[in-house]
């Protein structure tokens, strides 16, 4: 069996030592810099001849830039004669772009699968993709993780009145998402639409359910500018919630995001560290992080393996 | 040396050259009414050509006119054997691509396989398989209606148009359902919920969605979750980790999230084909005081039994469009309406063919439609 080698790209070396230490291993030499023309450059410090080799970029912050230093670590290693290349993608890029929602849109999500799968990627690992499809984009296996068991277990364990809230969407595109989560707690749901009562006037925020005295959990699978939870957790405090959190995956936190969150009325926004969140910590005392090291080290170790990685995606490991 | 050609024969290549064939896939002739409106619409005769079952079963076609440096549009509805359907699209466009067609635009109303679109508990992204031998096989556009997910767009190499049925399903609610201000749009599954969005937001009404037990249709059962890990004898990177089970999720009995009481419900969907999720949908409207059930999908499958269980329900009126051929599904249920769509189907032809922007026909579409 190939030994695993374990990489980092330089966008998340925080989530890359926690996995390498969650197994047990040291990360791989890997030099990446630029040119004074701005250009990346990789050097592959070690030999992965033959080698099992995990890289793990995340798609944050300069995500043009990482994105290619992925694609060139990606190359680096199939052209060394690796015999497989695993790209571990906490956040996918370009995610949000997977559908032509306008007309001549381009679906770069799956520019980008293409960009992956021609750098010689054998496997992806990622989590809580916007749209599950976008596993069909690749030719390669897709293993999509889902932070949900994580989260579970964190509102269990931080929320003392958990069992009486309610768990909301932000939109109507969610509320797949609430309801498995809801479910799994066994409690009730509810969703905000955007309803428009006449035409050319200001979409206003119709809440749909009933919150009135219970703690509001807001949940989705990313929060960018925050602009939609934000105006969520004022609708819901008005229609009587006696607190709001809200929990994402991907803590994106653009532009002005994190003085809504620091004006909003929110408890605290969860999200776990798919994206690197300390510097925003230190502005906004609100952010808590779950870590999901572990499902991504435990997947990492079960594909090595050849096991099952399919029960990941209930169970988290301790 | 250049070949000209003689005089005479100049205004026949100068007629042909870039022309439009317009062709059905269908043998089944039940599936051709489609085909023949959206002809009759163009202004242009079918184009000639024979798809028939060979005794062993296999799927013969034979083009009998020239599509040389043409624009053929192959138009094929989804029949109840939807494999052979599948078959006789690809080997026509195999055919025309082989017989140096300019370029060959599927127009495929309803897609099939388009639930399967997503990877479950190992199974295959059928629809990604299916957009891949299409492409192979020789497409080079593809003309569709109200994909089951639009990220199916991204599986294709080709440019896809995704045309709308919402437009057609508004007009009818506001010209067939006379009180249709005092409804509420409904989503029988959080999964539609977006959808029911779209349409409360243009005829600027309530929504509702209904969660629980009856909503098994894309249960999260079948993707894996359920697994057990293999058991291994090889040795781990480091010992496995321990995994603690979480509570099982466990599907809550039915409940209905927004009013509806007094009101008329409007259930939409993007297909409706087994009707228990919607039957049962219907019995929880009732029983939450909406006083009229109508449904509104644009792929009317309708397969099975489901003529009779609609007639037998509490469900006033079903919707759909004519994507899917359900002539035999109307006589056996009078419930069952249609909304003609062959009209923005020849339209988007007509544009594609003339190198016309396709704009113009999603212009009142939202972002959630």
């Amino acid at each position: 069996m190939p030994n695993i080698v374990l990489f980092s790209g330089s966008s998340h070396q925080d989530l890359s030592q926690r996995v390498a230490d969650r197994l047990g291993l040291e990360l791989g030499k890997v030099v990446t810099k630029k040119f004074s023309n701005q250009e990346t450059s990789v050097e592959i410090g070690e030999s992965v001849r033959g080698e099992d080799v995990y890289i793990i970029q995340s798609g944050c912050g300069e995500i043009n830039d990482n994105l290619m230093e992925l694609l060139i670590m990606i190359n680096a290693c199939k052209i060394a004669s690796s015999s497989r290349v695993t790209a571990v993608i906490p956040c996918f890029p370009y995610a949000r772009q997977d559908k032509k929602d306008k007309s001549r849109a381009p679906i770069s999500a799956k520019l980008v699968a293409n960009m992956l799968s021609v750098a010689g990627a054998d496997h992806i690992i990622t989590m809580d993709l916007h749209a599950s499809q976008i596993q069909g984009f690749f030719d390669i296996p897709v293993d999509n993780l889902y932070a949900e068991p994580a989260v579970l277990q964190w509102i269990r364990e931080n929320i003392t009145e958990w069992r009486n809230c309610i768990i909301v969407s932000p939109d109507a595109g969610g509320a797949k998402r609430v309801t498995s989560i809801a479910d799994r707690l066994n409690v009730e749901f509810a969703l905000i639409h955007k309803e428009r009562k006449k035409a050319n006037e200001v979409d206003r925020m119709v809440l749909v359910g009933d919150v009135k005295d219970r703690v509001a959990i807001l949940v989705d699978d990313m929060a960018d500018t925050c602009g939609t939870i934000c105006h969520a957790a004022d609708k819901l405090l008005s229609a009587g919630a006696t607190k709001v959190y809200a929990i994402l995956t991907h803590g994106i936190f653009s532009g002005p995001a994190i003085s809504r969150i620091n004006n909003a009325a929110f408890e605290a926004v969860v999200v776990t560290n798919t994206i690197p969140q300390e510097d925003k910590m230190k502005h906004c005392s609100k952010i808590q992080v779950i870590d999901i090291s572990m499902i991504l080290a435990e997947a990492i170790r079960r594909t090595h393996n050849g096991e099952s990685v399919s029960y990941l995606f209930s169970h988290v490991p301790l | 040396m250049f070949c000209v050609a003689p005089p005479e024969l100049e205004t026949k290549m100068n007629i042909t050259k870039g022309g439009l064939v317009l062709f059905s896939a269908n043998s089944n002739s039940s599936c051709m009414e489609l085909s023949k409106k959206i002809a009759e619409r163009l202004g242009v005769e079918m184009g000639k050509v024979q798809v028939y079952q060979e005794p062993n079963r296999e799927t013969r076609v034979q083009i009998q006119e020239s599509v040389r440096g043409k624009d053929v549009f192959i138009i094929q509805t989804v029949s109840k054997d939807v494999n052979t359907t599948i078959m006789e699209l690809l080997i026509m466009v195999y055919a025309c691509k082989t017989s140096c067609a300019k370029s060959i635009i599927g127009v495929i109303p309803y897609f099939p396989y388009s639930k399967q679109c997503k990877m479950r508990k190992r199974g295959s992204i059928v629809s990604k398989l299916l957009a891949s031998m299409m492409c192979k096989a020789g497409l080079t556009h593809l003309i569709t209606m109200d994909l089951h997910q639009k990220e199916i767009q991204g599986f294709f190499n080709i440019p896809v148009d995704n045309l709308r049925a919402s437009p057609f399903l508004l007009q009818y609610i506001q010209e067939e359902i006379p009180d249709y201000r005092n409804a509420v749009i409904v989503a029988k599954s959080p999964a539609s919920a977006k959808r029911a969005q779209s349409f409360a937001e243009r005829l600027r009404l309530g929504i509702a969605v209904i969660h629980g037990e009856a909503q098994d249709a894309e249960s999260d059962l079948v993707d894996g979750r359920h697994s057990p890990p293999m058991v291994r004898s090889v040795a781990a990177i480091h010992p496995s980790l321990e995994i603690p089970m979480l509570i099982p999720k466990e599907k809550p009995p039915i409940t209905v999230v927004g009013d509806v009481g007094g009101r008329i419900a409007i259930i939409v969907d993007d297909i409706i084909d087994d009707v228990d999720s919607f039957l049962a949908a219907a019995e929880t409207l009732k029983e939450r005081g909406a006083y009229k059930i109508f449904v509104m999908a644009t792929h009317g499958l309708l397969s099975s039994d489901a003529p009779r269980l609609i007639e037998e329900s509490a469900i006033d009126e079903v919707v759909v469009t004519n994507t899917i051929p359900h002539e035999i599904q109307k006589l056996q249920c009078p419930k069952i309406k249609t909304v003609d769509i062959s009209m923005i189907l020849s339209e988007a032809i007509r544009r594609i063919h003339n190198g016309e922007s396709m704009s113009y026909l999603f212009r009142n579409i939202g972002l959630d439609d």
